[in-house]
C-alpha cells in the first residue's frame, strides 16, 4: 500500500543512513587496508597505507556526520523518526537534548565511535611506525560499532540499529495508515526524569570515552605481539594505559556522583551490576598497568602484563554486552532495552577475545623473560603479586555479576544473592585491605633486590603511626565495632603514610613516582571515606508509627524509613526540628522546601537551622511522581533528603478530564437539596445563611422577558463565621413551559447556590446547595539519610585523578626519550 | 618452580573454592506456595493484580503498603512491603520481590519493577489534537 504522508521530512534521515553504510563501508576498508599495509613485506610500498588512511578519515567525516544529522532530528522535533519521538520532547532545554541524544543505544554507540574516531586520529599523528598494526585492531573495533547502527535486513538477519528508522516503520500501529498521521503526534516519549540532570550531559561522554580509550593498549599489546616488537609496546602503550584508567575512573566517580546527587538510590555504590561491569575492566586494566611497570624496571611478568592489557578490552566488550543485551532485566534497574543486536554483540566479544588467545598462545615461546627468579625482597614479585589480588577480586565480581549469563546458557533458574551488596562488599573489602597492605609494602621495596634490614627499619616505623592513627581514626568515626572496618582503615592509612614518605622523597628531587604516590594516597582516602559512608550511614527519618518495641515482636513490623510530614507542622527527628514550609513549581518540576533546625535543648531555641529543596517531577509517562534528593553538605557529614510521596499528585486529579467534557461542578461536594421558606436559617461548614426575600422583579441579561414567564430571584445572606456577610441572588426562570435556573457563587466560602424549583403545593422554594471541599492541608513523605564523612571519598577521587594524570605525564616524557634514544 | 608461579597456583585454587562459595549465597526464583514451606527470604517473580486496589495511606502510616500479586504459577498472595509505595508500580508489566512469607501475606523488603516506560518505548500514545479528523 503507497500512502503519501503529509508533513514528513525525510531528506535529513536518507542522508543520515548514507553516512552509516558509509562508516561502515570505510571502517571496514580502512580495517583491511590497514592490515596489508602491515602484512606488507616491502617498505616502500604505501599504497595500503594510503588506502587506509582515506578510508579512516572518511570515516570519521561520516561519524561526525551521522551525529550531526541526528542531532538535527532530535533538536527540530522531528517525530517521524523514531529515535527522536522515543527519546526527546519539545519541553527539553537545549543541553537536555543533548543527553537525549545518547540515551538510547544507537546514540551512546555512535558516542563511542566518535571517541574512538578522535583516539585514531591522536594515534595517525603520534603512532609513527606502529600507526598500521595499531590502527588494524582499532578499525576492527570500530568495524564492530558501526555494525550496530548499519539497520538493514540481510537474508531475514535484523543487521544493527539504525538510529534514522522512521516511526512508523518501527511501531506497527493502525494510525500509521493515515496519510496525516504526524499531526497526530504533537510530542515526543520524553526524557526519563532521572536522566534529566547535568551529571547526564557529561557523566556518558566521560564513561565512553573510557571504554574508547582501552581499545588503544589493547590494540598496542596485539600489535607487539603481531609484529614481534615485544618490548617496545609497554613503554608506548603505558601512558595510554594510565589515560584510559584515569578517565574511566572518572567516568565511574561521576555515575556515583550521580547516583548519591540525583538518583534516588540512597547512596553512591550499589553494585548494581551495571556498575559493576564497568569497574570490572577498570581493576583489570589498574593490574595491568602495575604489572607493565614492574615489567619495565625488571623484565619480569611479561606476559601477565600483555594478558591483562589485552583482556581488560575483552572485558569492556563483556561490561556491553551486558548492559546493552537485556541480559540483566530480572536484576538490574538501569540496563538498556534489548535491540536484538545480541548475536552481533556476542560476535565482537568473541573475535576480540580469540584474538587475545590466538596471539598469546602462538607468541608464547618468543615473549621475553628473564630466568632469574624474582627476589622476595623486590618490589616487582609484590606488584605482581597485587596484580593477582586485584585480578582475583575482578573474578568474584564477575562470577556473581553473570549469573543471569549462566541462566541464559544452561537454563538454569539461579538467582543472584538476596542482599547483593552484602554479598559483594564482604568479598570486596577482604581483597581491598590485602590489596592496600601491598601497596603499602612495596613503596619500602626497590625493584630487583632491597636490603631486607633497611626495609624492616622503614615499614616498622610506618607501622607504628598507622596503628596509632587507626586507632584514632576507628574511635572518631565509630567503626571500631567491626574487624574489617579496622583492617580497611589500617590498611588504607598505611598506604597513605608509605605514600606521604613516597612524596616526601620526591619535593627532595625523585619527582618519578610522584604521580603513582598521589593516585595511591588518593585511593586510600577514597577507601577510608567509602568504607565509612556506606558502614555508618544511617537513616535518620526513621518512622516510629505503627511500631511497638516489644522483645521478639519487632521483627516483622520493623520501623519504616520514611516520614510523614504536613505543611507547616514541625517534627522532631533526631536532633532536628524539621517543617514542611511550603513548595514552589519550576514546571516540571515541584520543590518542596524542608527546613531542618537543630534545637539547643535547654533554651529551646534552634541553634543552626538550613533549608533543603529535594525536587520531584510528576511525570504521568515515565510513572508517576520521581523524586530527585537534595543534599546539605557539612565537612564531617551530609544530610540527604529525598521526597517518596506527596500530596500534588492527588491534587491534580480533575486536571484530566478534557474542557468540553467539565460541567463547571467538578469542584464542588455532592449537593444538598433543602426546601425553605423566607426567614430560614441554615448552617453550611463555615456559618450560616438566612433566606431573606423571594425578588419577583430581577431580571436577567440577555433573556428578555416574555409574558408568560417567571423570573424569581432569591436573596440569600451568607455569614461565615468570621462575621462577614455576603449577599447572593440565585435565578430560577420559567421560560415558555421549561425551567431553568441559574446559579451563583460565593467564591469565598466555597459555596455555591441553586434555587432549583418551588413547590407551590407544598409552599415551599427549593434550593441546592453545593460546597468546595475543604483544601487538603499539603503532606509530603520523605527519607532522610546521614553519610558522615563522604568528603574523604570525594577527596580521594579527586586526588586520585590528579595522581593519574602526573603519571601520565611523567611516562609521556619517557616515550620522548624513547624516541630520542632512536633517532 | 618460580616462587611467582606457586603463588600463581594457589591464587587460582583460591579463586576456584571462592567461586563455590558464592553460589551458596544465591538464591533461587521460588513462588508464593515455595515461600510459604520454606519461610525464608527468597526471590518471587510475578504481576500485579490490577483489579484488586493498592493500598497506601501515608496519612495513617507512612510505611505500609500493601496490594495483591499474581507469582508465575498464577497463584495470588497479598504483599506487604514497609515503606512507600514505589512510584509507577501500576504499570509495571513485571515485578520481582525480595522477601519472605509470614502467615499468608508475604513482607517484601525489596521490590524491583519492570515497566514499559522505561524498558519498552514502542508504545504509541497517541494524544488527540484534532479529535474531529480523529473520529472520522
Amino acid at each position: 500500500m503507497d500512502v503519501n504522508f503529509v508533513g514528513e521530512n525525510l531528506l535529513p534521515g536518507k542522508i543520515g543512513q548514507f553516512f552509516v553504510i558509509l562508516s561502515f563501508g570505510t571502517a571496514l576498508l580502512s580495517f583491511i587496508s590497514y592490515y596489508f599495509a602491515t602484512v606488507n613485506k616491502n617498505k616502500e610500498d604505501k599504497s595500503w597505507l594510503i588506502i587506509a588512511r582515506i578510508a579512516f578519515w572518511i570515516n570519521t567525516i561520516s561519524i561526525i556526520a551521522i551525529g550531526v544529522i541526528l542531532f538535527y532530528i532530535i533538536h527540530n522535533h522531528l517525530f517521524e523518526y523514531h529515535y527522536a519521538w522515543a527519546h526527546s520532547s519539545k519541553a527539553l532545554p537545549t543541553h537536555y537534548i543533548i543527553s537525549s541524544f545518547w540515551e538510547g543505544q544507537e546514540g551512546s554507540f555512535l558516542l563511542w565511535m566518535f571517541w574512538q574516531s578522535v583516539l585514531g586520529s591522536v594515534l595517525f599523528f603520534k603512532a609513527k611506525d606502529w600507526e598500521s598494526p595499531v590502527m588494524t585492531f582499532i578499525m576492527l573495533c570500530q568495524v564492530f560499532l558501526a555494525s550496530m547502527i548499519v539497520g538493514v535486513q540481510i537474508f531475514g538477519f535484523h543487521f544493527g540499529s539504525s538510529p534514522f528508522i522512521l516511526l512508523r516503520d518501527a511501531i506497527q500501529a493502525p494510525i500509521f495508515s493515515k496519510p496525516d498521521y504526524l499531526s497526530l503526534i504533537p510530542d515526543g516519549n520524553g526524557l526519563n526524569p532521572l536522566l534529566q540532570n547535568y551529571w547526564m550531559v557529561i557523566h556518558p561522554p566521560t564513561l565512553f570515552l573510557g571504554f574508547a580509550s582501552m581499545v588503544v593498549p589493547f590494540a598496542y599489546a596485539a600489535a607487539g605481539l603481531w609484529t614481534k616488537r615485544y618490548k617496545e609496546w609497554i613503554t608506548l602503550g603505558l601512558p595510554w594505559a594510565l589515560f584510559a584508567v584515569m578517565v574511566l575512573g572518572a567516568g565511574i566517580i561521576m555515575g556515583s556522583f550521580w547516583a548519591y546527587e540525583a538518583l534516588n538510590f540512597g547512596g553512591f555504590w550499589a553494585w548494581d551490576p551495571v556498575e559493576n561491569a564497568s569497574i570490572i575492566p577498570w581493576f583489570t586494566l589498574i593490574a595491568a598497568v602495575h604489572v607493565m611497570i614492574a615489567n619495565k624496571n625488571s623484565g619480569h611478568s611479561y606476559f601477565t602484563a600483555t594478558f591483562l592489557a589485552l583482556i581488560s578490552f575483552v572485558l569492556v566488550i563483556y561490561a556491553s554486552y551486558l548492559t546493552r543485551s537485556g541480559i540483566l532485566g530480572e536484576t538490574s534497574v538501569h540496563a538498556f532495552t534489548d535491540l536484538g543486536l545480541n548475536v552481533q554483540l556476542i560476535a565482537f566479544n568473541v573475535v576480540f577475545f580469540v584474538i587475545t588467545i590466538v596471539l598469546l598462545v602462538v607468541r608464547k615461546k618468543h615473549m621475553p623473560s628473564t630466568q632469574k627468579e624474582e627476589d622476595i625482597y623486590s618490589r616487582e614479585f609484590w606488584l605482581f603479586i597485587g596484580a593477582l589480588v586485584l585480578t582475583v577480586a575482578c573474578v568474584q565480581i564477575i562470577a556473581s555479576t553473570s549469573i543471569p549469563v549462566y541462566n541464559a546458557i544452561f537454563g538454569t533458574k539461579i538467582a543472584p544473592p538476596l542482599d547483593p551488596v552484602k554479598h559483594y562488599n564482604r568479598w570486596q573489602s577482604g581483597f581491598a585491605v590485602i590489596i592496600m597492605i601491598l601497596t603499602s609494602i612495596t613503596q619500602f621495596l626497590k625493584y630487583k633486590k632491597t636490603d631486607p634490614k633497611k626495609f624492616f627499619a622503614s615499614t616498622i616505623a610506618s607501622l607504628i603511626v598507622a596503628v596509632i592513627l587507626t586507632a584514632a581514626v576507628s574511635y572518631i568515626t565509630k567503626t571500631y565495632t567491626n574487624l574489617i572496618f579496622i583492617l580497611i582503615t589500617f590498611s588504607s592509612i598505611f598506604c597513605i603514610l608509605a605514600n606521604i614518605r613516597v612524596l616526601a622523597g620526591a619535593v627532595k628531587g625523585k619527582w618519578k613516582l610522584a604521580g603513582s604516590a598521589v593516585a595511591h594516597i588518593g585511593f586510600g582516602l577514597l577507601l577510608i571515606g567509602a568504607m565509612i559512608a556506606a558502614s555508618t550511614n544511617e537513616v535518620i527519618s526513621i518512622n516510629n508509627t505503627g511500631y511497638i518495641a516489644v522483645s521478639g515482636f519487632d521483627k516483622v513490623e520493623k520501623p519504616g524509613d520514611n516520614l510523614f510530614l504536613t505543611e507547616g507542622e514541625p517534627v522532631q527527628m533526631g536532633e532536628y526540628r524539621i517543617t514542611y514550609v511550603g513548595d514552589s513549581v519550576a514546571e516540571p518540576n515541584v520543590f518542596y522546601k524542608i527546613k531542618y533546625e537543630s534545637i539547643d535543648e535547654e533554651s529551646g531555641k534552634a541553634k543552626s537551622s538550613f533549608v533543603l529543596m529535594p525536587f520531584a517531577q510528576n511525570n504521568p509517562k515515565m510513572g508517576g511522581l520521581i523524586g530527585t534528593p537534595a543534599t546539605k553538605h557539612y565537612i564531617t557529614h551530609d544530610i540527604y533528603t529525598l521526597i517518596t510521596a506527596a500530596a500534588s499528585d492527588l491534587q491534580a486529579k480533575n486536571a484530566n478530564i478534557p474542557a468540553d467534557k467539565k460541567t463547571g461542578f467538578e469542584d464542588y461536594e455532592e449537593p444538598a437539596t433543602y426546601e425553605v421558606n423566607v426567614g430560614d436559617t441554615l448552617r453550611y461548614r463555615n456559618g450560616f445563611f438566612v433566606i431573606e426575600s423571594v425578588n419577583k422583579n430581577a431580571h436577567l441579561e440577555n433573556i428578555p422577558k416574555g409574558e408568560k414567564d417567571v423570573i424569581v430571584g432569591l436573596k440569600i445572606k451568607v455569614i461565615a463565621s468570621d462575621k462577614k456577610e455576603y449577599n447572593v441572588e440565585p435565578v430560577f426562570l420559567i421560560k415558555d413551559g421549561t425551567s431553568y435556573d441559574f446559579n451563583k457563587d460565593v467564591n469565598d466560602q466555597g459555596l455555591r447556590f441553586r434555587f432549583s424549583n418551588i413547590l407551590p403545593k407544598k409552599d415551599k422554594l427549593e434550593i441546592m446547595v453545593y460546597q468546595k471541599p475543604l483544601p487538603e492541608k499539603k503532606w509530603i513523605v520523605f527519607k532522610a539519610i546521614k553519610f558522615p564523612y563522604i568528603n574523604f571519598f570525594w577527596c580521594g577521587t579527586i586526588i586520585m585523578t590528579i595522581g593519574f594524570f602526573m603519571s601520565i605525564f611523567k611516562r609521556n616524557k619517557e616515550i620522548k626519550r624513547l624516541d630520542q634514544k632512536q633517532s | 618452580m618460580k616462587k611467582s608461579s606457586i603463588i600463581l597456583i594457589v591464587i587460582i585454587a583460591v579463586a576456584i573454592a571462592m567461586i563455590l562459595v558464592i553460589y551458596t549465597d544465591s538464591s533461587t526464583y521460588s513462588t508464593f506456595t515455595e515461600a510459604k514451606e520454606k519461610k525464608t527470604e527468597l526471590y518471587v517473580v510475578g504481576v500485579l493484580n490490577k483489579q484488586k486496589a493498592l493500598h497506601y495511606d501515608p496519612k495513617t502510616n507512612a510505611n505500609h503498603f500493601s496490594f495483591f500479586m499474581y507469582d508465575n504459577d498464577s497463584t495470588e498472595c497479598q504483599i506487604v512491603f514497609n515503606g512507600s509505595k514505589p512510584q509507577d508500580i501500576e504499570r509495571s508489566e513485571q515485578i520481582v520481590l525480595t522477601g519472605k512469607m509470614d502467615g499468608n501475606v508475604f513482607h517484601a523488603t525489596k521490590i524491583l519493577m519492570k515497566c514499559p516506560s522505561k524498558y519498552n518505548q514502542d508504545q504509541v500514545e497517541v494524544i488527540e489534537t484534532n479529535a474531529t479528523a480523529f473520529n472520522n
